[in-house]
């Protein structure tokens, strides 16, 4: 039996220099317990999981880190600047996290609202600025505009996150139309970041011809999250080979699929 | 634990201060002299659970630490429990009192090899009338980084020397117990121990106390947190993980002390 490798030819996901086996890369965040974490992770297949910098708690010294039940030496490691309000902030937090000494990319997040942790462009342009200065791999989290994402990539952003739809609202790919347009204007990689609800929400994203995407609510909210990480695994897949394979024009009237000649 | 955190000078119990009894009344007239400095070390052989449980419910108000026990430590509320040589693992007594500070007897550098949060070092000065194990043995504790607590033939006039070789507090039975006027003997005792030895410092938004001039890497230990699992940022400055064995705390200053934590 032939598998889906077999019958179609992708090129490697490559970011910042370094090569991803998968397109679809995953937060390790709200999950209910760290053995839920971990196996929903290994089910998606995912090579690139985010984390989060935070305070270690002083009052319960024997609290665990997400280290020691995330092997860095299987997965590659995405620190991000969730959280973060200003460009000042986002460049601290992301200094503090390359000093952990793993990679030198960062997720960076500059975020503008509290209510619907909208990106604040301008502070993350400024901040995407300074830490590409510093040698950072930049994968600047975005909304889905054209010209902010064309002064990120002038910036030197080594890939570009526009949003489906605010983080965590699971409302899936709101403007299809804008995120195929910032993936047909830029050069650098463009992943879709935070949205999706369900596998038909990252295929459909997937199809828009994107480089891959980013997800953590969507599996680790799930009833199941290990059968649905396993889920965007196939629909992140299907939604690739689709948009590889080149879809049928849409038409408004219908075309017999059966031949209308040699009827009785 | 932060040294800063631990009192300076325990007076310990044996069987003999028990059975002449009034230990509750002795302990209280020597702990309104030594405040916060001062603390209680339950240790018996000879009382059943409920006598020590008893005992222990007497001193309210004053720190206590309960010897190998850390259910009646827990039960009791004392905040420290004390591991002589035949006591369980120090993981074992960590179990049953999660938030007890365990502070392990060594009684030479090979028992310096505990994962406790202090050490109560000894015997120092002298043994059973005999000499001692000498200053070394501070010496060697005190390289664990964690804080020592030096015992055997400690008085107010050789207190300076244990401090002098590395010690953060002393601990006495007779000098204590036996004193004409016990509260008189504290006095003497923190009189003995050089003052200023604790700065104040502010970790992660938390005000601390914190043993003064100690390294970066001492107050890691102290606090039980790996240095591979945290970054460090003094002053609004990161501190690279090869460095923090030759920074040095000082007065007023300010840490932060981050890991990963799962995000999206």
């Amino acid at each position: 039996m032939q598998t889906t490798t077999d019958v179609f030819t992708d090129t490697p996901l490559v970011i910042g220099g370094r090569t991803f086996r998968s397109r679809l890369m995953v937060g390790s965040g709200r999950h209910r317990s760290n053995e839920l974490l971990v196996r929903s992770i290994d089910a998606s297949g995912a090579d690139v999981v985010t984390v989060a910098v935070r305070r270690v708690d002083l009052d319960r010294t024997k609290s665990e880190g997400v280290l020691y039940h995330l092997d860095p030496s299987r997965w590659f490691l995405l620190a991000n600047t969730a959280g973060c309000y200003t460009a000042e902030d986002a460049i601290r937090y992301a200094r503090l996290a390359r000093a952990a000494g793993f990679n030198e990319f960062i997720k960076l997040e500059v975020i503008g609202d509290e209510k619907t942790l909208l990106p604040d462009t301008a502070g993350l342009l400024e901040a995407t600025k300074v830490l590409v200065k510093e040698g950072f791999v930049v994968m600047a989290y975005t909304n889905e505009d054209l010209i902010t994402a064309l002064r990120l990539e002038d910036a030197g952003a080594a890939a570009v996150m526009p949003l489906a739809s605010p983080i965590g609202s699971g409302l899936g790919l709101l403007n299809p139309y804008h995120v195929r347009t910032i993936k047909s204007r830029l050069t650098v990689p463009v992943i879709v970041d935070a949205g999706v609800g369900t596998a038909s929400d990252a295929c459909l994203v997937m199809e828009q011809g994107v480089d891959g995407i980013l997800m953590n609510t969507a599996i680790a909210e799930a009833r199941d999250p290990v059968a649905m990480a396993h889920a965007m695994k196939l629909a992140t897949e299907s939604g690739r080979a689709a948009y590889l394979a080149g879809r049928m024009p849409k038409r408004e009237i219908a075309v017999p699929s059966s031949p209308t000649q040699g009827m009785l | 634990m932060i040294a800063a955190a631990l009192p300076r000078l325990w007076a310990l119990t044996d069987d003999r201060v028990i059975a002449e009894g009034r230990v509750a009344d002795r302990a209280r007239l020597m702990a309104d002299a030594g405040r916060a400095e001062f603390a209680v070390g339950l240790r018996s052989t000879a009382l059943t659970d409920r006598a020590l449980m008893a005992l222990a419910s007497q001193l309210g108000g004053i720190q206590v630490g309960i010897s190998g026990r850390a259910d009646i430590a827990r039960a009791a509320g004392a905040a420290f429990v004390l591991k002589g040589r035949g006591a369980l693992p120090v993981a074992d007594l960590r179990n049953v009192a999660p938030s007890a500070v365990v502070i392990a007897s060594a009684h030479d550098a090979a028992e310096l090899d505990q994962d406790a949060d202090a050490f109560l070092a000894g015997a120092i000065f002298e043994k059973d009338g005999g000499p001692g194990a000498g200053l070394g043995l501070i010496e060697a504790a005190a390289k664990t980084g964690k804080p020592v607590i030096a015992v055997g033939g400690v008085t107010p006039s050789n207190a300076a020397r244990a401090i002098a070789a590395g010690a953060w507090g002393v601990a006495a039975i007779r000098a204590l117990w036996d004193a004409a006027d016990p509260p008189a003997a504290v006095r003497a005792f923190l009189q003995a121990l050089p003052a200023a030895a604790a700065v104040s410092v502010t970790i992660n938004g938390q005000p601390k106390r914190a043993t003064a001039s100690a390294t970066l890497e001492q107050l890691l230990a102290q606090l039980s947190l790996d240095p591979r699992a945290v970054v460090v940022e003094h002053n609004r400055e990161i501190v690279r993980r090869e460095q923090l064995a030759a920074r040095r705390i000082a007065e007023g200053d300010a840490l932060e002390i981050v890991h990963f934590v799962g995000g999206g």
